[in-house]
């Protein structure tokens, strides 16, 4: 497993229903979790395709820890899917909500298997392998990739989103945000987010890490000052949602 | 008949709770619409992740976001916004679809997230003071607007909760209720049992067309729906056939005659039981009956499901005692004493019955106490509907 700049220990809701009680316990454990709809009623590729995008985001390397939280009888089972996630990362639990009894006790459950995990996996893995950086632009960002591959640093470029960024194990995200989008976040990765020029950015330009103008070199030094901890603008926020790849409608 | 109170909206329609919602236009601001729920008592929050994409889905994502911005449960709507054009639009449909107050946030004017929160929890704060002085008259039961539900069924949804539901909605349809049965991939199987029921050959024609037309859009890609259901969940609950879901699923709404069909999300023009439209997906259907103005929902389960809307009460009846009488706290009313030989199916019914008015009445759900609600935007990827 690689290291990661980030030690998070992730609350995953293996389904739609069980993103509430999922959200609890990461509130109560200082974990991080996302709502998502997915995970039942789902058919074809998706059924794999939304597997898979779990067990990515569990054994990213910015994750310390994962507890599965399932409800029960969903298309994606918990029990399976943490089975999965184990090979990974061995430091893996799984909770089901319809095997508890009810709510309450399922929280109740969940906070001590997190805390369980914690425990048995206290330490933050330390970077010693390169900083893998995703780069997410509508355009052409040759220029700044030669730049930080002098640096160093491995780069990952995407128009697809950060979604995918994450599946390819960025440890974080340079973010050249859309003109006619607000800067964005992902849980468990850091985004830095630079402005365009428009007038809609210029409205909020303090929610931007970096400006329009910002130099390769101010680039690369906020990379730095955020992988060894500085939270990103975004991080502070908790903004910005998981989205999950899907190609076919729900049944 | 019990008596019904609820809060009168100017446009004639009735609210069975007074909720201040955070309706955030951009996933970006969900997590600004959940912070304001956690701090303000009585202020409720949906959360998504469309980030403003017009594509093939935008229709029903504008639909759905409108609709329950305009929710009659709905005391009124903090709308939470980038500040861009197609974000006005939706803004705009709402304000059109009926009369609950809309207050309208972006972060372009507000300059930061910061300032966004603050100004989020100021009105909130402000808006939920106004909504609890607020008293409810006595309404008529026209005023009720009944969505049917069903989620993790089992072998016993078919034989206890379903049909029990079936009369209290009969009853329901009768004193001048709207009824809102759902979920298409559920009546796969037994259209033509609720075509028979249709007021007229039109609505049975559409009846017909609209399982069809649902059919054609899952097997777009080659895939056997009929192999993908009953889900692994039913299956483990007893179900052994889609056609059986099915027939136990379409009892949740009785024996009364069906007025019309519904596009998802669409509000029902008059009182009568409807079929609408839906995913079979929990909270895609949840979330097109908030967008279509339902204002109570029942919803029967046989494994057991915690969910709930952010503006519906939802009500959860176990089909089963094993379950029912372990999951006490998720399940509102436990309909497995059909099975147990305890009680009759219209005993259960009459129970139900006195439970949407008593829920109706301010009586909170389960799903409430827990603060459970979820919420999506349905999306059919390209799906040829």
């Amino acid at each position: 497993m690689k290291a990661g700049i980030r030690s998070h220990q992730l609350i995953l809701p293996s389904v739609v229903c069980s993103t509430h009680v999922s959200r609890r316990i990461a509130q109560e454990v200082g974990g991080v979790t996302f709502a998502h709809q997915h995970g039942c009623a789902i058919i074809g590729v998706d059924v794999a395709g939304i597997d898979n995008f779990f067990i990515d985001l569990a054994s990213h390397p910015n994750v310390a820890s994962v507890l599965v939280v399932a409800l029960g009888c969903e298309t994606i089972q918990g029990n399976e899917l943490a089975e999965k996630i184990v090979t990974r990362n061995p430091a893996t639990k799984y909770l089901v909500i319809q095997e508890s009894a009810g709510v309450d006790d399922a929280v109740s459950k969940g906070v001590v298997a997190a805390n369980s995990l914690a425990s048995r996996f206290p330490e933050p893995r330390h970077a010693e392998d390169p900083i893998v950086v995703g780069i997410s632009s509508q355009g052409n960002a040759g220029e700044l990739v030669a730049f930080l591959q002098a640096e160093g640093l491995h780069t990952v470029e995407s128009s697809e989103g950060f979604s995918a960024l994450m599946s390819a194990k960025v440890h974080l995200i340079v973010s050249f945000t859309d003109s006619m989008q607000p800067p964005t976040g992902f849980p468990l990765i850091p985004v830095i987010n630079i402005a365009s020029d428009s007038e809609l950015h210029l409205a909020f330009s303090q929610e931007f890490d970096l400006s329009h103008d910002a130099s390769h070199q101010e680039i690369a030094a906020k990379i730095s000052t955020v992988a060894r901890g500085e939270q990103t603008k975004s991080e502070a926020n908790s903004s910005g949602e998981i989205v999950a790849p899907r190609l076919v409608r729900s049944v | 008949m019990k008596e019904l109170r609820a809060f009168a909206r100017a446009d004639g329609r009735w609210g069975f709770r007074n909720h201040v919602l955070l309706l955030p236009l951009h996933q970006v601001l969900s997590n600004v619409s959940r912070e304001v729920e956690d701090l303000v008592t009585g202020a409720v929050a949906v959360s998504h992740d469309w980030a403003g994409e017009v594509d093939s889905d935008f229709e029903r994502i504008s639909k759905v976001l409108s609709g329950i911005g305009n929710n009659p449960n709905n005391f009124a709507t903090i709308v939470l916004m980038i500040g861009t054009q197609i974000e006005n639009e939706i803004v705009e449909r709402s304000r059109t679809q009926g009369s609950v107050p809309l207050h309208v946030l972006s972060l372009k004017h507000e300059g930061s997230m910061s300032n966004l929160r603050s100004r989020a929890i100021e009105i909130a704060t402000k808006l939920v003071g106004q909504s609890v002085k607020e008293k409810r008259d006595i309404a008529p039961m026209s005023a009720i607007v009944l969505g049917l539900e069903c989620g993790g069924s089992d072998a016993y949804s078919g034989i206890t909760a379903n049909p029990a539901l079936g009369i209290a909605s009969d009853q329901l349809v009768a004193q001048g209720a709207t009824s809102i049965l759902a979920e298409t991939m559920e009546i796969l199987g037994s259209e033509h049992l609720l075509a028979a029921r249709a007021i007229n050959p039109t609505v049975a024609q559409q009846i017909i067309d609209v399982v069809a037309r649902y059919e054609k859009s899952i097997s777009y890609e080659g895939i056997d729906i009929r192999g993908a259901q009953p889900s692994r969940g039913n299956i483990e609950g007893g179900l052994s056939t889609l056609e059986e879901k099915s027939l136990g699923a379409a009892k949740k709404a009785g024996s009364a005659q069906f007025t019309g069909v519904l596009e998802f999300a669409d509000v029902a023009p008059t009182p009568g039981l409807y079929f609408m439209d839906t995913p079979g997906h929990d909270i895609e259907q949840l979330s097109g009956f908030a967008a279509a103005g339902v204002n109570i929902t029942v919803f029967t389960t046989g494994r057991g499901t915690p969910t709930g809307s952010a503006v519906i009460p939802t009500i959860k009846v176990a089909t089963n005692s094993e379950m029912g009488n372990v999951l006490t706290d998720l399940i509102d009313l436990n309909a497995g004493t059909i099975a147990d030989g305890l009680q009759t199916l219209e005993e259960v019914g009459a129970l139900i019955y006195d439970e949407i008015i008593r829920v109706a009445n301010g009586e909170l759900t389960k799903a409430e106490i827990n603060g459970q609600h979820e919420f999506n935007l349905s999306r059919l990827y390209g799906s040829t509907l």
